[in-house]
């Protein structure tokens, strides 16, 4: 989640330019629309290539589609209107079926998880499908993938479509550029210049960390109940070991009887209790991969997939080899420090 | 010196001030090859006794020396691997591993010994063949009468072939015909392969298969030897 909201370091050179006050959410922010040539042409050291400048005007929009005209049930889209641009300000962006929507064909394009956002399986958004609003069915051209950013959840359709259905044709909600020569600094200067438009600049990366800090508590509480079920399961897994050793103090007993060395009874008791411990990680690990893997999970700004990678399957293993060896040792030595005779007195 | 040589032998728990002696300043001689009944009271120091001559408790005063090896001067790891030479040890309650069957419960001694897998495989087998029960090598435990397990436990004494057998009750918990089958083993034990036996035993009727019987009360021993 906070590698989807955080963005790419890539991102870094993007700069958002969004409506003074709007910083909180770039859905509210309405800017001229010239703002986009006039950046374009003020700023030096904007990314350019073969005569192009990496400006991309865009409207942002969270619009209420539904499945069918005759569908009464409105699914929370997030809507970007784009230019071609667009495709090349977020590098991100890969096209993985289908082509970009083209102007006036009441086409739009959708990204990798927009399903799981609209709460719709991902067949229903085949390439060819439709989806209706504001008064018309739109067919789906393409779909996109941005993995790991806010994109990845959202519907495109080129910008002169969107500001149609949104009633503001002569208003954005966004320009964003790319920087190369330029730093933030000259972005920024320009904004603060330009009293009369009313504009902000941002880094793209700023703007979504400060929205990710804003469902920090989410996070928190998400990590919150990560902790009690897994010290739940600690706690289990100790009682457990407490027990089944507490059932084998005799056995030990007679293992020493036998000759047996305390350390040489240590290790082989750690040894099973790793081993087992191990098992059970090895099982949850695949649990895990096969029921939460590419699962996406629904909130308001978005969507995000949890993603089960090596990173969290080491972490899941390993700690569940720690739970064995640090459950074991305890109820091992409790079952050692008894002398003897007494071991073999136990029931 | 006799073999098991046991001088003002005192085993003591301090619990406070209170000081409780099991063992009180015992002098005791047990020859090898000697089959030795122990009887006494509940409480009056039998099993103490019994596991200080197989290492598994130190005494607190006085000697022991077994086969010239004082048992006081032994690490707890020497004390370990002496055992593992030298005692088999026969519980009342057989403590036979339940997950285990009952070759891989005999086998289980000889684990700390430095023997090829077919080595401990004539072993095991000569041992389970020696109690009578190796047609029931692969049974588990549960699957097994008392008196069975028993001598699967007597199996697992000798496979090491220790010079002494320590027993503490070990028909206490069978009926009569198993009870006769055991002590009939361990007289075999003691005749043939020549094992110094030491045993607990409630039950006169088990002292008629040892050489001789002693009684113990508090900690010492009471009556002149009784021969069998
Ligand atoms: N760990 C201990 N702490 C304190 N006292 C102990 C401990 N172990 C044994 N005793 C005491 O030593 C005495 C002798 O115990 P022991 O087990 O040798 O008796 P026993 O002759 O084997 O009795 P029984 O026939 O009932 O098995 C008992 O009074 C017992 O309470
Ligand atoms: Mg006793």
């Amino acid at each position: 989640m906070q590698l989807t909201l955080n963005q790419r370091e890539s991102m870094n050179e993007n700069i958002m330019i969004i409506g003074t006050g709007s910083e909180e959410g770039v859905e509210r922010s309405q800017i001229d629309a010239a703002v986009e040539g006039i950046a374009s042409a003020s700023v030096p050291g904007l990314k350019e290539r073969a005569g192009v400048v990496y400006a991309s005007a865009e409207i942002h929009a969270a619009l209420p589609v539904r499945e069918s005209r005759s569908s009464t049930k409105d699914l929370n889209a997030v809507m970007r209107g784009v230019r071609p641009i667009a495709f090349l300000v977020h590098s991100d962006v890969e096209i993985l079926e289908g082509r970009a929507p083209r102007s006036g064909m009441d086409e739009i394009m959708v990204g990798q998880l927009a399903a799981t956002r609209l709460g719709v399986p991902a067949e229903r958004l085949a390439v060819g499908s439709k989806l209706h609003f504001d008064n018309r069915d739109w067919t789906i051209s393409g779909r996109f993938a941005a993995p790991g950013t806010v994109m990845n959840a959202e519907i495109w359709m080129p910008l002169t479509d969107l500001q149609v259905a949104t009633k503001r044709e002569s208003t954005l909600s966004c320009v964003i550029v790319t920087l190369e020569d330029a730093t933030f600094a000259d972005v920024d200067v320009f904004a603060k210049s330009r009293l009369d438009l009313e504009i902000t600049a941002i880094p793209e990366r700023s703007y979504y960390a400060s929205i990710a800090s804003f469902y920090g508590p989410i996070r928190v509480m998400i990590i919150v109940t990560a902790v009690l079920i897994a010290s739940g399961g600690v706690m289990g897994g100790l009682n457990t070991m407490y027990a089944a050793f507490a059932a084998r103090v005799r056995e030990v007993g007679m293992l020493q009887a036998l000759g047996y060395t305390r350390s040489a009874i240590v290790i082989n008791l750690t040894e099973e209790s790793v081993f087992s411990a191990a098992s059970g990680a090895l099982i949850g690990t695949v649990f895990g991969i096969l029921l939460l893997d590419g699962l996406a999970v629904r909130f308001s700004m978005g969507a995000f997939a949890l993603t089960i990678d090596a990173p969290v399957v080491f972490t899941g293993f390993v700690g569940g080899l720690a739970v064995g060896l640090v459950g074991a040792l305890p109820p091992a030595v409790r079952c050692l420090r008894l002398p003897i005779p007494e071991a073999l007195k136990s029931v | 010196m006799s073999f098991i040589t046991c001088q003002n032998l005192t085993r003591e728990y301090k619990k406070g001030d209170a000081v409780i002696r099991p063992l009180d300043g015992l002098d005791l001689e047990i020859p090898r090859g000697d089959f030795l009944a122990l009887m006494g009271p509940s409480g009056s120091g039998k099993t103490t006794l019994l596991n200080l001559v197989a290492g598994i408790d130190s005494p607190t005063g006085g000697s022991l020396v077994i086969d010239g090896t004082d048992l006081a001067k032994l690490s707890r790891n020497k004390l370990a691997a002496w055992r593992s030479k030298h005692i088999g040890y026969v519980f009342q309650l057989y403590n036979l591993v339940p997950v285990l069957t009952a070759y891989e419960n005999v086998e289980l001694p000889l684990l700390l010994h430095d023997l090829s897998k077919r080595q401990r495989y004539e072993r095991i087998t000569e041992a389970l063949e020696r109690v009578g029960i190796a047609d029931r090598a692969d049974h588990f435990p549960r699957q097994l009468s008392g008196g069975q397990e028993q001598r699967v436990a007597i199996a697992r004494a000798i496979v090491t072939d220790p010079d002494i057998i320590v027993a503490d009750e070990p028909t206490g918990d069978l009926d009569k015909g198993s009870a006769h089958t055991v002590m009939q083993l361990l007289q075999t034990l003691n005749k043939e392969l020549g094992k110094t036996i030491v045993m607990v035993t409630h039950d006169p009727k088990t002292t008629e298969y040892a050489t001789r019987t002693l009684h113990l009360e508090k900690g010492r021993l009471v009556e002149a030897e009784v021969a069998a």
